[in-house]
């Protein structure tokens, strides 16, 4: 469980990124920050792993103040993807930056050779492949395998799909989905609002360094409310849901004003047209 | 106009060509948004547009490109920038002042624009980005989204006859998106600016792009107006291109027989599609 | 957040000098804190960079350099008090002795490099670089490919730097513990040092071909859009470090 209490953050004494924002995540979450370039998104998601201090309030991790955990123990419990891949890509060989992260925390015993095995069959890597060498959606690919490999109980994505292509993206999601469905919680920061409705379950929106709306993610984006003070977008098929019941008095009790993905989209259309047929 | 005939491109390093019999003629103010998998060759696109290759990156081009009737091959790499303005994929790397103001200032002082006009573009610059308050800040310690909106303020400021972006916005929230798109669509309209945008943000370019080039293992496999080209849904789909959640909706009601017209791709447009099968 | 030898903008008098006049200014700051050994000069040099660094807001700046310079010169100091035998004698050692005047020596060699390197620091974090470029170009009549390549090696240290810090820190989210002692750090830094060269590479590369298409080799004397001609303010501020620099020959 990770609790945040009314915490201030700042890198200059000035400037203020995060004001009094207090919120907890629960053990197998699978969260959406989203909101505006500078909304402190980043910020928040540094402050989960301890790489920052809160100025005032504190960040918990199960219990114990972040500024009380050595940064291994922080490790451990808290998976950090960045988003930009090199920085954190370092060995000569993918299966040696799949043992980096064991290496670093002095367990390279059968059991870290073993995971680091079945990480290369499930993701396909070759694992004699040089990092660099390889293209960004794949190089991300790796930076979240060697993530995963500690097998921490929480991860930390900071916008896992900037610059990944549709196929890339989906692959990166799945293993994420995947991931949280065995019990890991997961915290992610993304612009791409069809991948927030996609995925995550509950969704924190953010503007000017304090929590604007915190609650399951299609009940925060159907709230035009929030997505106005936050500058956000609604997913397509939310937005087109709610357009068809402000502009059509007689759906605003039918599904399709309740739709929020594709299917369901689909189903209420295909219904309400049937519907319309038979009377 | 641009003209591309029989273009092909090998890099010296590469064992395929990467783009390979490329054909396209491009008239002045059209918007043309690029897009396909990682790896497809989007980016040598805009390189031979730009005169990128083959003056920068070593191999073998067959072919012809001509912007302005100026042929690539024939003219210096200074001569096609002076009609063609480019933002490349890497923003931090080509940056070359320190400062905001100076990063705009450099194409200007190089191109030899009249003094006079100086003041006046750098504000209209800065001002169409909405970065006006970061004019005097250092780059070095601007956010990914800031760099990148500094980027594009540097090449609009010189009014180029023709604007080549790569991924001008994979930074940006979703609402600075839209608004450098808007920005880009006012300049193809208001003074026939030919923009050419590659992105893997299917719903903008959709939304914006007159015309849309699916790229696909170095050769444009669907060329068209947005409607025409996001027909082909499933084909997209199989080469790793998805559609906006509007355009899918529609087309699954035209599946369902519910619908019959052409493909949609924007909110508005699926919504009065709805309101027409419910009617 | 501010990193190292980043540009902080501003409207101080320093700010509005001119940047060959400031860089010249510093320069002879710098002579004249090396031409002597009298206090009272050395004392009157480190009151001015006081009063620059609060006329330009940056104190906290100017005091963290001061201790890191201080710091690094410690080592030089320890020098100049081992092994400079004069005055009466203090300590006696093996090879000679301390004496009252080593003392001074010692005092002297770290005075003297902070009250030097305020001002050239501060010249660097209130001139844009591509005034400092410029104003060479269009004073001093540097070609503009020197210049560039000045300015943009200049430029790219903060950026290595936030590279660095990202790289870094990017470990440290993978249980790499920096917070040892100085070896442990050394062996841990160097393999991170493969990151931080490609991406270089890489960004020199790209950054040639940014240039390049934005106009490099269009650039003239007369391309910069700005003029520095020298205020008053410039003559008073040279004339004052020309008087410290006699000052400090004098005594």
């Amino acid at each position: 469980m990770i609790e945040f209490k009314n915490v201030c953050a700042s890198y200059d004494v000035e400037v203020p990124i995060l004001k009094d924002v207090s919120f907890t995540i629960n053990d197998g979450d699978f969260l959406a920050v989203v909101g505006t370039n500078g909304a402190g998104k980043s910020t928040t998601m540094r402050l989960v792993n301890g790489l920052l201090k809160p100025t005032a309030g504190e960040v918990l991790i199960d219990g114990v103040p972040t500024t009380q955990l050595k940064t291994s123990e922080l490790a451990r419990k808290v998976g950090f993807l960045f988003q930009n891949p090199d920085r954190q890509i370092c060995c000569n060989t993918v299966r040696e930056e799949l043992m980096f992260g064991f290496k670093a925390l002095g367990e390279e015993g059968s059991q870290a050779q073993a995971r680091v095995d079945a990480l290369i069959e499930r993701f396909g890597f070759d694992p004699q492949a040089e990092p660099f060498l390889l293209n960004r959606g794949t190089r991300q690919l790796l930076a979240l395998a060697s993530i995963i490999a500690l097998e921490p109980p929480v991860v930390v994505l900071d916008e896992p799909t900037t610059g990944l292509d549709f196929r890339e993206c989906s692959k990166v999601m799945d293993i994420i989905a995947e991931m949280n469905a065995r019990g890991t919680t997961v915290i992610m920061v993304c612009h791409d609002m069809e991948v927030v409705a996609d995925y995550a379950k509950r969704v924190i929106a953010m503007t000017a360094g304090q929590v604007v709306a915190d609650g399951p993610t299609f009940e925060v984006l159907r709230n035009r409310d929030v997505l106005a003070r936050t500058h956000l977008l609604a997913p397509q098929i939310v937005d087109i849901s709610l357009c068809l019941a402000d502009e059509c008095e007689p759906l605003r009790n039918t599904a399709v004003a309740r739709a929020n993905t594709l299917n369901e989209m689909t189903e209420a259309m295909t219904a309400a047209a049937q519907g319309e047929g038979s009377r | 106009m641009i003209e591309i005939s029989n273009l092909t491109f090998r890099y010296r390093e590469g064992a395929e060509p990467t783009v390979r019999d490329i054909n396209l003629s491009i008239p002045d103010g059209t918007f043309v948004g690029i897009t396909g998998a990682a790896g497809s060759g989007k980016s040598t696109l805009t390189y031979a547009i730009n005169g990128i290759i083959p003056h920068c990156y070593p191999g073998d081009f067959y072919g012809s490109v001509t912007v302005d009737g100026l042929d690539t091959c024939e003219v210096s790499l200074t001569d096609i920038s002076r009609l063609v303005g480019s933002v490349c994929q890497d923003i931090d790397s080509q940056m070359v002042s320190s400062v905001v103001e100076d990063e705009i200032l450099y194409g200007l002082e190089n191109f030899g624009v009249p003094k006079d006009e100086i003041e006046g573009r750098i504000q209209e610059a800065l001002d169409a980005m909405g970065i006006v308050d970061l004019r005097d800040r250092s780059i070095a310690g601007l956010s990914g989204g800031q760099k990148q909106k500094v980027a594009v303020a540097s090449v609009i400021a010189l009014k180029p006859r023709v604007l080549v972006l790569d991924e001008p916005t994979a930074e940006l929230d979703p609402a600075s998106s839209v608004g450098v798109f808007r920005l880009l669509r006012s300049y193809a309209r208001n003074f026939g600016t030919t923009v050419i945008v590659v992105e893997q943000k299917i719903a903008l370019l959709s939304e914006f792009a007159d015309q849309l080039l699916i790229v696909d293992n170095g050769a444009i496999v669907f060329r068209g107006t947005p409607p025409e080209v996001l027909a082909h849904s499933d084909e997209l789909l199989e080469i790793g291109v998805n559609c906006p959640r509007s355009t899918s909706l529609v087309n699954r009601l035209r599946a369902h027989g519910l619908y019959n017209g052409p493909a949609v791709c924007n909110v508005p447009q699926a919504v009065e599609v709805c309101k027409e099968v419910l009617a | 957040m501010n990193g190292f030898l980043e540009y902080v903008p501003g409207d101080s008098f320093l700010h509005r000098m001119n940047p060959v006049a400031k860089l010249a200014a510093a320069f002879i700051l710098v002579i004249a804190c090396f031409a002597t050994s009298n206090f009272v000069v050395l004392a009157l040099v480190l009151v001015l960079d006081a009063v620059l660094a609060a006329q330009c807001k940056m104190v906290p700046q100017a005091l963290g350099l001061a201790k890191a310079v201080a710091a690094f010169s410690l080592l030089l100091a320890l020098i100049a008090l081992l092994f400079t035998p004069r005055g009466d004698v203090l300590v006696q050692l093996p090879w000679g002795y301390i004496g009252t005047e080593s003392v001074v020596a010692a005092v002297l060699v770290i005075v003297r490099l902070v009250a030097c390197a305020v001002p050239l620091f501060l010249v660097f974090y209130v001139t844009k670089l591509n005034d400092m470029a410029n104003a060479m170009v269009k004073q001093l009549r540097v070609p503009y490919k020197y210049a560039f390549a000045f300015t943009s090696t200049v430029r790219f240290i903060p950026v290595f730097m936030n590279d660095m810090v990202g790289i870094m820190e990017a470990q440290t989210a993978r249980g790499v513990e920096f917070d040892g002692g100085l070896a442990k750090r050394i062996r841990l830094m160097v393999p991170l040092c493969v990151p931080l060269l490609v991406s270089s590479v890489r960004k020199t590369n790209s950054a040639a071909i940014a240039a390049e298409v934005r106009g490099f080799h269009l650039r003239t004397r007369q391309s910069g859009f700005k003029e520095y001609p020298f205020a008053t303010r410039d003559y008073l501020a040279l004339a004052a470090s020309v008087v410290i620099l006699v000052l400090a020959i004098v005594f």
